[in-house]
């Protein structure tokens, strides 16, 4: 059982401050995803946690024990690296005993242990090959065996997607989340692809410029985001620019430039300053021009098999809507855009640059 | 017609391997079956005479093992020595890296003659080191530096110290630094990382420094020739004499083919020993 909770923790790099404080707490089992651009922190954060970087202030706790002064060999961790980073001159079954006889298991027990771990991986026919003779998912599977089998306190997960090809990275995701929730280890796992984060993860951290921006479930982050850019860094956001008038019973009424007016709920954040509204792009129906809440005209049209994507511009600026290939709207023609007021959502406006959709 | 432009792109290195490797090897080969005659380089008709008088003789033979032993040295001296250099260059920064590895190859930028001359004034009997020695009163004798094995592989390291740091520094550099982490997180402390990672790892590279730095040491004229002043015997010396010296073609070819064959023969092994299945 190991909870991993982090107490502000502050990295700096001479006078630029890489993690300005960040605090964060991770349930025993729990499959956490750190989400965020390059240079957001996120990679910074995870070799904190492993060692490989010492800390400028605050603490981590494995269990209430404060490790941030232990060496990265003595804090008890499995690891899976970008590069899997497999020792290339020892065998497959080398290789995972390589933690175990840093420990000084004996050598039945580490044969055992090696026997299972690679069972698990379903890698026991390739126990003699080398690293070299692998494919990249089998080298992957490797990694992955070596950093479990010492049975480590919690699991590090550093892009371990990110050298493999599309179709290959969809299969290891399931395989990852399914093998993490088998062993049910604690697992801080760091991505830039929020599809990997959203479909993997308990939790997904959005990270900005060193800090948390949001630390909530998937569906929280990608219904319920807390800033425009975090709404517009998950997934695809419309973000739009409506008049909006609180009212006393805790909800929001916008209006519609046609004159139409939506309630929706207030969220908790953002009581102050400018807001905007999120919509997401499939959460918008296409209808006739009349019996649209506002009137638009399409402008390009997307064909990808599963949807069609159409941009459509409007009085409130240009919107994206992802609709069902039944539809069979033209470029040029006038539509009309009905929104859901359960499933509009008001988001502070950012004073930031946004984020480009990913 | 791909084929074709290929075979013809290497004909330039072709020819001048075969004119200028091939072609010396094989008259060298021929000569040393030559039968010996007085008054000019080789008789009439051929004999064994050569490898005959190499072998029987202890002065000759003892050349060889001589020889070995000086490459062997040199060899393990630059190894001892290098690998902490090229450590230390693989992990410096960027700025520094450039300045080291000048630092390295300076040694290149002057002739072996002066260099070797260069160690003569250091470690001559009454050279900088002993004259100092014996001012302070620290010796009555000077120091045997020279003239021996002592100095030669001294030397020879100074001058062949390139040759082993930069294919290691290249096996180092090609590392990806992420295996020293993840060892650590496996729970290794740094000693057992170098030992049983980055060393193995590096092996291409010590593979390589090494049999660069023995076919060196082993074929080198000058640094015996000046250092060891005629007393350490090398089978290159022995082959110059014999050939200019002495006059007597055979000889000198056979001891040369002697020596080129012992040596290969060593390669051969060190390279069976460091195989790496998997590289």
């Amino acid at each position: 059982m190991t909870e991993v909770s982090l107490r502000s923790l502050v990295k700096r790099y001479g006078k630029t401050e890489a993690l300005k404080g960040i605090s964060l707490h991770v349930r025993h089992g729990e499959f956490v995803s750190l989400l965020g651009p390059s240079g957001c922190g996120k990679s910074t954060t995870l070799k904190c946690i492993a060692g490989f970087e010492e800390v400028s202030g605050g603490q981590i706790l494995f269990d209430e024990r404060d490790i941030s002064r232990k060496l990265p060999e003595d804090r008890d961790i499995g690891m899976v690296f970008q590069s899997y980073a497999l020792f290339p001159h020892m065998t497959v079954a080398q290789n995972l005993a390589f933690g175990l006889e840093m420990r000084r298991v004996p050598k039945v027990e580490i044969a055992e242990r090696i026997a299972r771990a690679m069972d698990m991986v379903q890698l026991s026919a390739h126990a003699e090959r080398y690293p070299k003779a692998l494919s990249g998912g089998q080298q992957q599977r490797v990694a992955l065996a070596r950093a479990l089998v010492i049975e480590p306190a919690i699991l590090l997960l550093d892009e371990p997607l990110a050298n493999l090809d599309a179709k290959l990275r969809d299969e290891m995701r399931g395989f990852i989340r399914d093998l993490q929730k088998r062993v049910g280890i604690t697992t801080l796992y760091v991505t830039h692809d929020q599809g990997e984060a959203m479909t993997m993860s308990d939790r997904v951290v959005v990270m900005f410029d060193g800090q948390i921006a949001q630390a909530a479930s998937p569906e929280e982050i990608y219904d319920h985001p807390t800033s425009e850019r975090v709404a517009r860094f998950v997934g695809n956001a419309n973000i739009l620019d409506l008049a909006v008038s609180p009212r006393g019973d805790g909800q929001l009424d916008l209006v519609l430039p046609g004159g139409h007016l939506l309630r929706v709920e207030r969220p908790a954040c953002g009581a102050g300053g400018g807001m905007r509204v999120m919509a997401r792009p499939e959460q918008i129906a296409l209808t006739e021009p009349a019996a649209g809440q506002i009137g638009g005209r399409v402008a390009k049209r997307y064909f990808s098999g599963r949807h069609v994507e159409y941009h459509v511009e409007t009085d409130v600026g240009p919107v994206v809507v992802v609709a069902p290939t039944t539809h069979a709207v033209r470029e040029g023609e006038a539509v009309g855009l009905r929104f859901d007021p359960q499933r509009l959502w008001p988001v502070p406006s950012a004073e930031a640059p946004a984020e480009g959709r990913e | 017609m791909k084929r074709l432009r290929a075979t013809f792109l290497i004909l330039p290195a072709a020819t001048l391997i075969f004119l200028f490797v091939v072609l010396p090897y094989v008259t060298v080969l021929v000569m040393s079956f030559r039968a010996p005659a007085d008054g000019q380089p080789y008789g009439e008709g051929f004999s064994l005479a050569g490898y005959a008088q190499f072998f029987n003789e202890g002065y000759y033979a003892w050349s060889l093992p001589q020889s070995l032993v000086l490459g062997i040295l040199t060899t393990f001296v630059c190894l001892i020595l290098g690998y902490p250099v090229a450590l230390h260059i693989a992990k410096a920064s960027k700025r520094w890296r450039g300045l080291l590895y000048g630092i390295v190859l300076s040694p290149l930028l002057i002739g072996i003659v002066i260099r070797s001359y260069g160690w003569t004034i250091l470690l001559g009997n009454s050279g900088v080191i002993n004259s100092t020695l014996r001012q302070f009163g620290l010796i009555e004798r000077p120091l045997p530096l020279m003239y021996n094995n002592f100095g030669v592989v001294l030397a020879l390291a100074h001058v062949f110290l390139p040759f082993m740091v930069l294919p290691l520094l290249s096996a180092l550099q090609s590392m990806d630094p992420a295996l020293g982490q993840a060892a650590r997180s496996l729970g290794a402390k740094p000693f057992t990382i170098f030992r049983r990672i980055t060393f193995p790892v590096s092996m291409p590279g010590v593979q390589t420094g090494c049999i660069l730095v023995f076919v060196l040491a082993i074929s080198s004229y000058v640094t015996p020739a000046l250092v060891g002043g005629m007393r350490v015997k090398t089978t290159t010396l022995l082959v110059i004499d014999a050939l200019i010296d002495q006059f007597q073609w055979p000889f000198g070819s056979a001891m040369a083919l002697i020596l080129a064959v012992s040596a290969g023969l060593i390669v051969l092994i060190f390279a069976r020993l460091t195989a790496m299945k998997w590289n």
